[in-house]
């Protein structure tokens, strides 16, 4: 399992220059106020207003300001309050995430090598060594957490004063949780990203199918194949090693833990109430628990806000008839949940790859969704590199993400600064991002699937 | 689109049938030399053709209503003009003080009714900051003002109250004058805005508050109207600024200089605002040494990178010039382009073109003189470099970056301006025109927004939309990503076909990674192309560094600059030398041209003008280049005319040779000198002009990658299949 070379010298690099950047431009780097970097669900000048309503004891959710979880109130609303002399003004807070995601870089990478070990296992189980060999130049762990530092989404999310960080943080612990079936630590994970952003509720049907069926491997009809031909073959070399392999993949393929699942339930149902129990000590005086959920998620579900932002979902709704309006927030928003069933069905086997899916999608058709979330999944795919080795259009994404992180900016000048523009300049880039979006998630799971059927060939041949 | 279809390119033998977009694109793709070929034919032909698709200009806005009332501008204003006048060339040869005028104006503005203030500014250097490309104009506020307190200007403004307003939205007029060194001009043109103020001052129809700015332009007008902008827009509040020192050296003289103006009353060092201005306008009189057979008014409306005034209050002013005042409206022109003997050339072409296609079909309307088509073209030629400078043409730029539509008159007189008759006859036209036009803006319900505000102008009264001139651009860059994805899927069909060989049981393992190495290779070509863009990028930022230096001659600096961006380069092939061997010429052009591709048209949106021009200078950069060494092994016929092209494009694609051509066309060759790319770059920076940035981000790495390839070690991979 070789690693890349100067993991911890990259890693500690991303970290030094997110600390440069923060202590170099004190005051010129405006991104918290960028609609790509802060949405008014993630924004902190938000949160330090609410934080701000609170210590004056009235609801932090008066005045449509603040749409974030209580708990984030009492986590950083403190330090939103501390400023430093030529500092930037959030600079504890940014520091904070600097932290943030560094952890969240050191648990995709313990994730990815988790991912490697088991592809190694299975190889090594359907007898196709070679591969492992031919594969295992790149580390996806190292990989994937360097892909996610590095990544200069990230950093502007970083830098730009916005909660995605501690968000994306609590999805990729869920994951980690259910990869090393911890079950305590991914429902942990899982109720709080819920509870920051409701849109990881549907990471559940991954979290379950990892704690129950394991990691990702390979089709489990290929090791039922092989069980058969090494049951037919063990009759007649009698070998010791394969007869053990073959209860290996007995072992692996057909047990559904329910035990672990049992045991995530249960844990949910205790950071469920924790997390309830807290907020509505948090609101005791000010609102209570109906309007937080008022606040939070039917803001997120009604799409109050229609500033601009890079989804698509703010044009479409200024424009639409108010009395088509609930029908069209059903539609938009069963999207996501349409696509739930069919590619759990699919892709069961691999199911932190369907939670790459399931994140990237969502990040798509979400309501107010930011750069901080394209971050997330584009550090996820990187933990799959090996299997999306011969993906399509990478040259294109590329390009495509590249030019459309540049263009938006521009278009938006172009239409709120100089007003030579319009709406529509802005919205393009915003359908490009989501084309290219599409394109991204369409590729990466045909390509996915690609990679099965050719391990299905090798392992027929 | 095209680079998405390339890298779908079908895999013959497992997919026979796909999609109608993929074998649309292929077919492109597959034919990308023909069609990069006629894209940039007909990109040029159709660049060239702008001034033949020109349209004339109309009113758009039905609201301004140009010249529907009568002018009220009459001669007993002009007898006040004439009276302001020579109060102010009394004042003026006496030369007591710089604030003579403004005090003489400042009583007047009082005597006819009106608020005045005095605004005092000091003038601030032009510094190089990186950052101040990006940041918007609200953080500008904070300026060097520790720039001595003794230097400053002061701006004299009156204000008039509109009797239908509500005061939420102002009309601007601007006079600049020299207050040291008042010529009869500038004298002239006071008087007039002093008359046309004092008249507004007695309307009933006014609904938008009139301000009267008399810019003091001792430190050039662009800084003077600026700073007053920027003090209109941003309230400094005083409790603020004490920390910064400024306060007092501001109260002080502010102080001192009302005891010296001896104007008494409340408030004259009181910023005083009169709402979000609907426009301005910029007018001065201009004694012309040719005379000619009419009064004449030149039209200036670029403003920083590019941005130019609505069109509807072009048209409002040409409409009333010419149409009410009988002035002859003249705006800015090539005057090389116009005895350039190619150019008539063209234009006998298709004045033959256009009588041939009225012959066939009468209804064609195609006819184009050729005189007119020169002119055009001198006048469109000069529209693009003002464009595509980046700097603005006079001090209605600054009202832009506040998105307020302004432009600058130029009014001339026909006759010698010490002619008593003359100058009433001069003062009345120049009057009722810009009544009528502040008529016709006071008539707006909202602001502009009807007309076009992305267009060139052939003419003063033709344009050519934004929909038009981005044919010809289009056009020219439609092959880049085709030639892109050609590249980069004959590439991958290399792959494909190794991986075809290798496909047998026995080697699987080497299959895969070939495969891999196939897929991702690019990540290599990526890498070599994102270490170049970041040496561009601190090559443009080396001059921040310069600047702290104390060195002097514009022709040092620039050759330390070089000197250093030299050195750099070469550190970074050291370092990164290894790497750029390993991938194949034909991926690290596909990835160059994905760049540039992206670049220019991110720079298309942003300006225009030198997206054009750049794109001009690259594409065929792009699409010729060739290792040299590989040029060498065609015949001898097409080997010399690829070499002489490459290099020719070469030599002219480096932004300093192409700028001093650009320079050379539009000025005069002799007095270009090396320092002069210094003192081009400073004026680009300290405008904040995207040119700059356009220039060493995209040109310049774009250009040095060229270099790479054609001095590429190895012969690519193409030859070896």
């Amino acid at each position: 399992m070789a690693g890349i070379r100067g993991y911890w010298t990259l890693a500690a690099a991303a970290i030094a220059f997110r600390l440069l950047l923060l202590l170099c431009f004190p005051k010129d780097l405006h991104l918290g106020s960028r609609p790509e970097v802060a949405t008014p669900l993630t924004s902190l000048r938000r949160l330090a207003e609410g934080y701000w309503l609170k210590q004056a004891s009235m609801s932090p959710y008066s005045g449509s300001m603040y749409h974030g979880s209580p708990l984030l109130l009492s986590f950083l609303g403190q330090l939103t309050i501390r400023r430093v002399e030529g500092r930037p003004p959030h600079f504890y807070c940014s520091l904070m995430f600097v932290v943030v995601d560094f952890i969240t870089a050191i648990l995709i990478r313990a994730t990815g090598q988790k991912l490697l070990l088991s592809r190694h296992k299975s190889f090594q189980v359907l007898n196709l060594s070679k591969l492992v060999e031919a594969s295992g130049t790149v580390n996806p762990g190292d990989f994937a957490s360097l892909v996610y530092l590095w990544n200069p989404l990230t950093i502007v999310t970083c830098m730009g004063s916005s909660t995605s960080p501690v968000d994306n943080l609590m999805v990729v612990m869920a994951i980690y949780g259910a990869c090393s079936r911890i079950a305590p630590l991914a429902a942990f994970g899982w109720v709080f990203a819920t509870h920051l952003s409701l849109y990881p509720i549907i990471l559940i049907v991954p979290v379950i199918l990892l704690l129950g069926y394991g990691l990702d491997a390979p089709p489990s009809k290929l090791f039922l194949h092989k069980t058969s031909d090494a049951s037919s073959s063990g009759a007649l070399n009698q070998s010791p090693d394969k007869s053990g392999a073959s209860k290996l993949t007995d072992n692996t393929i057909h047990t559904f833990s329910w035990v672990q699942v049992l045991h995530f339930v249960l844990w949910v149902f205790i950071w469920l109430c924790y997390v309830l129990l807290l907020s509505s000590i948090s609101l005791e005086d000010v609102g209570g628990l109906s309007e937080m959920f008022r606040k939070t998620y039917g803001f997120i579900l009604t799409v109050e806000d229609l500033s601009p932002n890079i989804g698509v979902l703010w044009y479409f709704f200024a424009e639409v008839f108010d009395f088509f309006r609930n029908f069209f927030l059903i539609v938009f928003h069963v999207n996501i949940l349409f696509m739930i069933l069919p590619l759990a069905i699919r892709l069961k086997h691999r199911s932190c790859f369907l939670a790459f899916v399931y994140i990237a999608i969502s990040s798509m058709l979400k309501s107010y969704p930011s750069v901080g979330d394209s971050a997330l999944y584009l550090g996820l795919l990187a933990l799959f590199c090996n299997e999306l080795a011969d993906m399509h259009f990478s040259f294109f994404l590329f390009c495509g993400y590249i030019g459309v992180s540049l263009l938006s900016p521009v278009m938006h000048n172009l239409w709120i600064w100089r007003g030579t523009g319009n709406a529509n300049f802005y919205f393009a880039t915003g359908l490009a991002y989501a084309c290219l979006q599409t394109v991204l998630v369409v590729e990466s799971v045909s390509s996915m699937l690609k990679h099965d059927r050719m391990l299905r060939k090798l392992v027929k041949a | 689109m095209a680079a998405e279809a390339g890298d779908g390119k079908p895999q013959p033998g497992r997919r026979p049938r796909s999609r109608l977009i993929v074998r649309l694109g292929a077919l492109l793709v597959a034919h990308s030399v023909l069609v990069s070929v006629v894209c940039c034919i007909a990109g040029s032909i159709a660049f060239l053709l702008l001034p033949v698709l020109a349209k004339n200009t109309y009113v758009s806005e039905n609201a301004l209503m140009p010249g529907s009332a009568n002018p009220m501008f009459s001669s007993h204003d002009v007898v006040e003009a004439n009276r302001f006048l020579k109060e102010i060339l009394d004042r003026g040869s006496a030369k007591v003080t710089g604030t003579e005028i403004a005090k003489l104006i400042g009583q007047h503005v009082v005597d006819v009714g009106a608020e005045l203030y005095y605004h005092k500014f000091h003038p601030h250097g032009n510094q190089f900051h990186p950052l101040h490309f990006f940041s918007s104009i609200t953080n500008t506020m904070e300026m060097q003002y520790n720039s001595s307190c003794t230097l400053f200007g002061l701006n004299s403004v009156g204000i008039i109250r509109a009797p239908r307003g509500d005061g939420k939205e102002a009309i601007v007029l601007v006079t600049p004058y020299n207050s040291q060194n008042i010529g009869q001009s500038e004298a002239l043109s006071l008087g007039l805005a002093f008359s046309i103020f004092s008249l507004l001052s007695r309307v009933t129809w006014l609904a938008k508050d009139i301000v009267w700015l008399a810019a003091d332009s001792r430190y050039g007008e662009y800084t003077a109207v600026d700073s007053w902008l920027k003090d209109y827009h941003n309230p400094l509040f005083l409790s603020n600024s004490g920390k910064i020192g400024t306060g007092v050296c501001f109260e002080e003289n502010i102080l001192h200089l009302l005891d010296q103006l001896k104007v008494k009353g409340p408030g004259y060092n009181i910023f005083k605002r009169a709402g979000t201005m609907a426009a301005a306008l910029v007018f001065k009189v201009i004694e012309k040494k040719e005379k000619e057979e009419r009064d004449s008014l030149t039209i200036y409306a670029e403003a920083s990178n590019g941005q130019m005034p609505n069109l509807d209050l072009i048209n409002i002013v040409h409409y009333l010039a010419v149409h009410r005042q009988g002035l002859r409206v003249k705006i800015g022109s090539m005057h090389s382009l116009l005895k350039a003997a190619w150019l008539k050339f063209v234009g006998e072409m298709l004045q033959l073109f256009g009588k041939l296609t009225k012959h066939l079909n009468p209804k064609w309307k195609f006819d184009i003189t050729s005189a007119e088509y020169v002119e055009g073209t001198a006048t469109l030629a000069s529209s693009i470099y003002y464009q595509a400078l980046g700097v603005p043409t006079g001090s209605h730029g600054a009202f832009r970056d506040y998105q307020v539509d302004a432009i600058t008159l130029e009014l001339s007189p026909r006759f010698s301006l010490n002619n008593e008759n003359n100058r009433s006859a001069f003062l009345l036209r120049g009057g009722r025109l810009i009544e009528g036009v502040i008529r016709s803006v006071n008539n707006l319900l909202e602001k502009f927004h009807q007309s076009f505000f992305l267009y060139f102008l052939t003419a003063p009264h033709k344009f050519v939309s934004v929909g038009v001139y981005m044919i010809p651009f289009a056009l020219l860059l439609a092959p880049l990503p085709i030639v892109s994805a050609a590249l980069f899927s004959g590439n991958d069909n290399l792959g494909v076909s190794t991986e075809k060989v290798n496909q047998e049981p026995g080697c699987i393992g080497s299959s895969d990674t070939e495969l891999r190495s196939g897929s991702w290779k690019w990540l290599q070509a990526a890498k070599v192309v994102f270490m170049i863009h970041l040496w561009a990028i601190i090559v443009s930022l080396l001059p921040y560094v310069l600047s702290q230096f104390p060195l002097t001659t514009p022709i040092t600096l620039l050759l330390v600059w070089a000197a250093l961006s030299i050195c750099i380069l070469l550190i970074f092939y050291l370092i990164f030398g290894a790497c750029s061997t390993h991938c194949g010429w034909e991926l690290l052009k596909s990835v160059m041209i994905a760049a540039a591709s992206t670049g220019l048209s991110l720079m298309s949106v942003i300006n225009f003008s030198t997206a054009q021009i750049g794109a001009m200078l690259i594409v065929p950069m792009c699409l010729l280049v060739q290792p040299l060494r590989k040029q060498m092994q065609a015949g001898v016929c097409r080997k010399a005319v690829l070499v002489i092209c490459n290099l020719t494009i070469a030599v002219v694609g480096f932004p300093p040779v192409a700028l001093l051509i650009a320079k050379g066309v539009c000025e005069d060759f002799g007095k270009a000198g090396v320092g002069a790319f210094w003192e081009l770059a400073q004026l680009l920076w300290s405008w904040n002009s995207a040119t700059y940035l356009y220039l060493l981000w995209i040109h310049l790495p774009c250009w040095v990658l060229c270099l790479h390839i054609l001095l590429y070690p190895c012969i690519g991979r193409s030859s070896k299949a």
